[in-house]
């Protein structure tokens, strides 16, 4: 069997091969240890237990001293026979005891293969190994395997992150991070919205961190600061967010109403206003409308070729209602239109027909009258 | 030398005061004492019970979403009709003539007939007050008559339906009730006229009833008859067809009842916008709804003009013919 990996105690080396070649059970004045399990791989942190026979094969009775040895003062062990704990154990002849032995694994420990003894003084040693898989650390850590999240300033970007106390004692956490202004941080722990979350020792969290940019972001990479924080410990993760543009427009007037009154053949004007309410540049908005039939519009100017975010253009609109339109209420519909957004406004035009028929009723009704004033005159034998 | 003061009348005497005032007043009592005011009074009451109930049964016969949503629901009192009695609307414009003809059609010729007219002019008077008063008081009778008709329907439907109506409810019901007048001072001033022309006061009656019968029957089918025969036989495109139709109209429009009808209908139904035909050009990209009473009174001034003037040109003939005339006694 080839060894490997024994950099940590290389002294031991020598022994420790002397010793696999002997035999797994170590035998020594008929007296042997032994367990199966000689090198078992666990994380820092782990605890491990192992159950080792002690085995007399003389014809004796054997009062052993029990050591283990070999440990770092990192490390704890406790030994026990039954529910006691020991360091002197008695085996009849031709006998076994089971003894349990328990080693914890520090948390702040380097990788490697730990290899330790358990020793029945003077007579017989076993070798154990531990290969500790990661380099263990006494502290927390957040993770992510993904920590870069792409959206427009509407979406919610959401993060996986994992939480994990390293520490030997119970944590809480209490969860920040640093957004910009406006933008709103959400922490979740088991789908719910959390500030803080407590971790047993060595124990992980699944965090959900949502993130939404606020609607005047614009575009570009943000890095976001999260933290696990405790009186103690802290980690800290850093997500990356990548606002895209958004595209937004708004067609309506200065006052917001979107109703006028018009007069059939004649011609209104009307004020509009353009808005861009996303947050990238709006280039070649058009202007367009959809009339009752026989009505003419035009808009000044025609084409707007750009528009920065946020900002407004005014517009005026020439609506010329047909001659034959009857008087009351027609809907218009205007829209702004450019590869990226495409808004409608329904205008309703009340249409007032020309008071001038009623006048020139009135003015023959008034001619009528007239025409009886003079007959009164002239037949009035007055 | 002594003079003697003759009182004349002043040229302008103030209305109510002087002789002419009091020959309105004579002839309005004289109306009012009349069997024949009386009669045409229960005729018009009943005609007034009749439409407010069928009217208000088809209130209650519709759901309460439906009501909810009605607009114009105080107007519809004089326009609505569950069907088995016309509604308000179409009885006064067919009651209204009568009215008119009843009050008018013995104005000059039963004076006549009485000797009376001889002994009236003899008055110190100017003759054209008789004219005057004749008119006048049919009209102030027939106007009192069809306000207290207005207001007591306006009030029992307060009082059955406890909705108030809107002040473009309460233009367009005085808007109606004015209108209404004016069309029954037309028929007035008809049958006075021939009270004028004929003698005989049976004479006068029978022609302007049969002037009536004539406008409100035969009329509408003597243009059905012509428009068959105009019809083009052919294909019509949409102008066409619309232009036909409205040239129909406007023969129809020579009839004043047809005129009367198309302008209540506007008054009283404030979602109807136009009195002719429309092609669908017209109509595209329109929305329902109500107009205004100022564009409802403009779209109605031609009718109105047509039914003004078509008053003042029959009291003129009336009294041209009146003044003309050699009275003497018998």
């Amino acid at each position: 069997m080839k060894v490997t990996n024994l950099t940590s105690c290389l002294k031991k080396t020598l022994l420790f091969g002397f010793l696999m070649f002997t035999s797994m059970v170590t035998q020594a004045k008929g007296l042997s240890l032994y367990t199966p399990n000689t090198r078992i791989s666990a994380p820092p942190g782990a605890s491990i237990d192992y159950t080792i026979d002690i085995i007399n094969e003389s014809s004796v009775v054997r009062n052993e001293n029990l050591s283990v040895t070999g440990l770092p003062s990192t490390w704890t062990y406790t030994l026990q026979s039954g529910s006691y704990h020991i360091d002197r154990i008695a085996v009849l002849p031709g006998e076994k005891k089971s003894l349990k032995l328990k080693v914890e694994v520090p948390f702040q420990v380097n990788k490697g293969i730990q290899t330790f003894y358990v020793n029945a003084i003077n007579t017989t040693s076993l070798p154990l190994s531990i290969n500790v898989t990661e380099r263990g650390a006494a502290e927390s850590e957040l993770s992510t395997t993904q920590n870069n999240m792409q959206g427009d300033n509407s979406a919610t970007l959401t993060y996986k992150a994992t939480l994990r106390n390293r520490t030997a004692e119970q944590q809480h956490y209490s969860l920040r991070g640093d957004v910009p202004r406006g933008w709103n941080l959400t922490f979740k722990a088991d789908f719910k919205a959390v500030t803080s979350v407590e971790l047993e020792p060595n124990s992980t969290k699944e965090l959900t961190i949502e993130l939404k940019p606020s609607a005047t972001t614009a575009p570009g990479v943000y890095t976001i600061p999260v933290k696990a924080l405790t009186g103690a410990t802290a980690a800290a993760l850093d997500l990356e967010a990548v606002v895209t543009g958004s595209y937004a427009g708004q067609l309506t007037t200065p006052d917001g109403r979107v109703s006028t009154s018009a007069r059939a053949g004649r011609e209104k004007e009307l004020d509009l206003v353009l808005r861009n309410t996303g947050t990238s540049t709006l280039h070649n908005l058009e202007l367009r409308s959809n009339l009752p039939s026989n009505w003419e519009l035009r808009f000044e100017p025609e084409q707007q070729d750009s528009l920065q975010a946020g900002e407004t253009a005014h517009v005026k609109a020439y609506l010329k209602p047909h001659k034959n339109a009857i008087p009351g209420d027609y809907v218009t519909s205007l829209e702004l239109r450019n590869p990226e957004i495409n808004t409608k406004v329904s205008y309703r035009v009340t249409i007032k027909t020309p008071a001038l028929w009623g006048w020139l009723g009135v003015l023959l009704i008034l001619g009528a009258l007239g025409g009886l004033v003079l007959m009164f005159r002239k037949y009035g034998r007055r | 030398m002594n003079t003697i003061k003759i009182p004349l009348p002043s040229s302008r005497p103030a209305l109510g005061a002087g002789p002419f005032g009091a020959m309105i007043q004579k002839e309005m009592a004289d109306h009012l004492r009349s069997w024949r005011f009386l009669l045409l009074l229960g005729l018009l009451v009943l005609t007034c019970l009749g439409s407010m109930y069928a009217a208000l049964s088809s209130f209650s016969s519709l759901p309460p979403s439906e009501l909810a949503k009605m607009e114009f629901f105080f107007l519809k009192l004089f326009s609505i009709s569950d069907g088995s009695l016309p509604s308000y609307a179409i009885f006064i414009g067919f009651l209204g003539p009568l009215l008119g003809i009843a009050l008018g059609f013995d104005a000059i010729n039963s004076e006549h007939n009485n000797g009376t007219l001889s002994r009236l002019l003899s008055q110190p008077i100017y003759r054209d007050y008789v004219l005057h008063a004749k008119f006048l008081a049919a009209l102030a009778i027939s106007a009192i008559l069809l306000f207290s008709l207005t207001i007591v329907v306006s009030g029992w439907g307060l009082l059955a339906l406890g909705i108030p109506p809107g002040a473009d409810e309460v233009l367009r019901i005085l808007m109606f009730t004015l209108l209404t007048i004016a069309y029954i001072s037309l028929w007035i001033n008809l049958a006075i006229l021939f009270s004028i022309v004929f003698r005989q006061t049976s004479a006068s009656a029978l022609g302007s009833l049969s002037v009536w019968l004539f406008f409100s029957v035969f009329f509408n089918m003597l243009i059905d008859v012509v428009a068959k025969h105009l019809a083009p036989k052919q294909f019509l495109s949409e102008a066409q067809a619309v232009a036909f139709q409205n040239f129909v109209l406007n023969l129809l429009r020579f009839n004043p009842i047809h005129l009367f009808n198309e302008a209540t209908n506007i008054v009283l139904m404030p979602s109807v916008r136009s009195t002719g035909a429309l092609t669908m050009e017209q109509i595209s990209g329109t929305l329902p709804g109500a107009l205004p009473v100022g564009q409802s009174l403009l779209m109605i001034g031609p009718q109105l003009t047509g039914l003004f003037a078509s008053t003042i040109v029959l009291f003129a003939l009336g009294y041209f013919l009146f003044m003309r005339r050699e009275v003497r006694s018998r």
